[in-house]
């Protein structure tokens, strides 16, 4: 049976274990399909509509250790989000099961959570409590977070709806940072705010990580990932196509993109070929014409 | 089934938050908050009452003054009425609207529906003052039976009802988009079809309709729930309270509707979290 199971954090073995992961979407029309399906036929499969699933991940089996951080690189639309969603556990796998042990901080959306019509005080409090954050440690911690986001005081107490959406990331980030659980999922997030801030961000997750928190990271950011990273997680057309150290992964995505991007400069040349061609014949063909004709315009 | 349950239980305060978090956005974008959310129904019992009662004269075999009259039997059926009609209006949405919680954050997935139920939950309370004044000032008699039997059970039956409607209503709603507007068309025969403007028994002693007609009408779980609503103000007027039928359906449709819904959102939920 597919499932996420969470256990009581361990000292020992593997945090993030899974195994055989999949997970299927419908394409299109079955979306619509699918609700009947599930009352009449339960969760038996249509034999007929099985050219119309897609899996974005499939059979991913591997382990996080404690402290580790792993990053995950890959070209868009193959599942590394995905990935990151079933270890979250906000979304239920098809096949396989991931078990995580240990609270999750998810870094996942910035902004998640947030009312636009409470004030950004009253927003820190919402979503640090949503995250298992105690009134007595968020009020502790309330300066840290307003001078780590950069938030003048006069902001402070203002609808977050007012605030620019660089503000709203920079205190989602300086919230969801003061988490003390075990495993952080970053998605990306390191891409926002300003160069000041970004570094800003690096210290925190380089503080966290020193604390053995276990990471899992998805960037396209070759410098972040060299720099947090000691495990890289290759994923390719929704399969795990390397599970080695970040440099190699790094070195095996560079690897296909460039096959890929001679691949399409081939198909680009040859297109240009035939495009070349074809523009010739026409041209003779025209002049051919012109050669034929009664050479009235010509004169 | 027992498992999940406790899970909510164990994340009641996130339930809590979400609650008071909707109440807080709701009562201070206005100044008059509270105010507000009651003159709506006032407004509308008032209409009723000169169109049916002054107008149509359509108050047979209601409660005369002496009971409090058609004014106080309206009040005391719409009042809870607009809570559950709140319930059905934002239960379709009650998952939509928190997607982003709900792919970020690991929670059970009911809480989201269980915090819409709890804020209308609150809000029913708060239209207690507004109907014990009416009450007080009309002269309504509350019964024992009333108040210890047909209160709660009809308090306890209404949130019951309206949680596995939101269960059911909010993960269906994700995958087939449509079903918001049915509800509301819906909500507009159920409100006719409760008997919130005249005595059930108008329908049930009336030579036109048929008899099987008169079973299904009382097949409808909320006529005996809103029958039980208005029953506590009215000590010696038996003609309001519900019959077995009515009371039986409402019971046995409750807890049924309670099961099919957590039932669904347990099988919709795998589709539902791909679809957010």
């Amino acid at each position: 049976m597919a499932q996420t199971t969470y256990g009581a954090e361990v000292t020992t073995g593997p945090v993030i274990e899974a195994k055989g992961l999949g997970v299927k979407f419908a394409v299109n029309r079955r979306r619509k399909r699918s609700l009947r399906e599930m009352f009449i036929h339960g969760t038996k499969r249509d034999p007929n509509a099985e050219g119309d699933e897609f899996w974005p991940l499939r059979d991913v089996s591997f382990e996080v250790g404690r402290g580790d951080c792993v990053g995950i690189v890959g070209k868009n639309g193959t599942g590394k989000s995905t990935l990151l969603k079933l270890i979250a556990g906000v979304l239920m796998p098809d096949e396989g099961d991931v078990q995580v042990r240990g609270k999750v901080a998810p870094l996942l959306e910035l902004r998640a959570g947030f009312n636009d019509n409470l004030t950004g005080r009253e927003n820190v409090y919402l979503v640090g409590s949503l995250h298992g954050m105690s009134e007595e440690l968020i009020d502790e911690r309330f300066e840290e977070i307003i001078d780590f986001a950069e938030i003048k005081s006069k902001f402070v107490d203002t609808p977050v709806r007012h605030y620019s959406s660089g503000m709203k990331v920079r205190l989602g980030f300086a919230l969801i940072s003061q988490l003390e659980h075990p495993i952080m999922l970053v998605d990306e997030v390191l891409a926002v705010g300003d160069k000041a801030f970004k570094r800003k961000c690096y210290e925190a997750i380089d503080r966290m990580l020193a604390n053995h928190r276990t990471m899992v990271l998805v960037s396209h950011s070759e410098r972040d990932l060299r720099r947090f990273c000691n495990r890289g997680l290759y994923i390719k057309g929704g399969g795990l196509a390397l599970d080695t150290d970040i440099e190699s992964a790094l070195a095996a995505y560079d690897e296909d993109t460039k096959a890929e991007i001679a691949e399409r400069k081939k198909r680009d040349a040859a297109k240009k070929k035939r495009a070349e061609e074809a523009q010739q014949k026409a041209d003779e063909a025209a002049r051919e014409n012109e050669g034929d004709g009664d050479g009235g315009q010509a004169a | 089934m027992a498992s999940r349950t406790l899970a909510v239980w164990e994340h009641r305060k996130v339930v809590g938050l979400l609650v008071r978090r909707d109440l807080k956005v709701k009562y201070q974008q206005s100044v008059l908050g509270y105010a507000w959310t009651m003159l709506e129904p006032l407004a509308m019992t008032m209409v009723y009452f000169f169109v049916f009662g002054v107008i149509l004269n359509a108050n047979r075999g209601m409660p005369t003054e002496e009971y409090g009259g058609f004014l106080l039997f309206l009040v005391a059926g719409i009042l809870p009425w607009t809570t559950f009609g709140q319930i059905l209006g934002e239960a379709p949405r009650a998952m939509i609207t928190h997607a982003k919680l709900i792919t970020t954050m690991k929670v059970p997935r009911e809480i989201f529906p269980t915090a819409t139920v709890g804020t209308k939950f609150i809000e029913y309370l708060l239209t207690w003052p507004i109907l014990l004044v009416f009450v007080v000032v009309l002269g309504g008699r509350p019964s024992v039976m009333g108040v210890f039997v047909w209160l709660p059970l009809a308090v306890v039956l209404t949130f019951a009802f309206g949680l596995g409607l939101t269960l059911f209503l909010s993960s269906v709603n994700v995958l087939l988009r449509d079903v918001e507007r049915l509800t509301r068309i819906v909500t507009r025969l159920l409100f006719y079809g409760s008997a919130i403007l005249f005595p059930a028994s108008m329908v049930l002693e009336s030579d036109q309709v048929p008899g099987w007609a008169m079973t299904l009408y009382q097949l409808n779980p909320l006529l005996g729930i809103f029958q039980m609503h208005r029953a506590v103000w009215f000590a010696g007027f038996e003609e309001l309270t519900p019959t077995t039928l009515a009371l039986s359906s409402s019971v046995v449709g409750s807890i049924l509707m309670l099961i099919i819904g957590y039932w669904t959102f347990r099988r919709l939920e795998m589709s539902v979290l791909k679809e957010l």
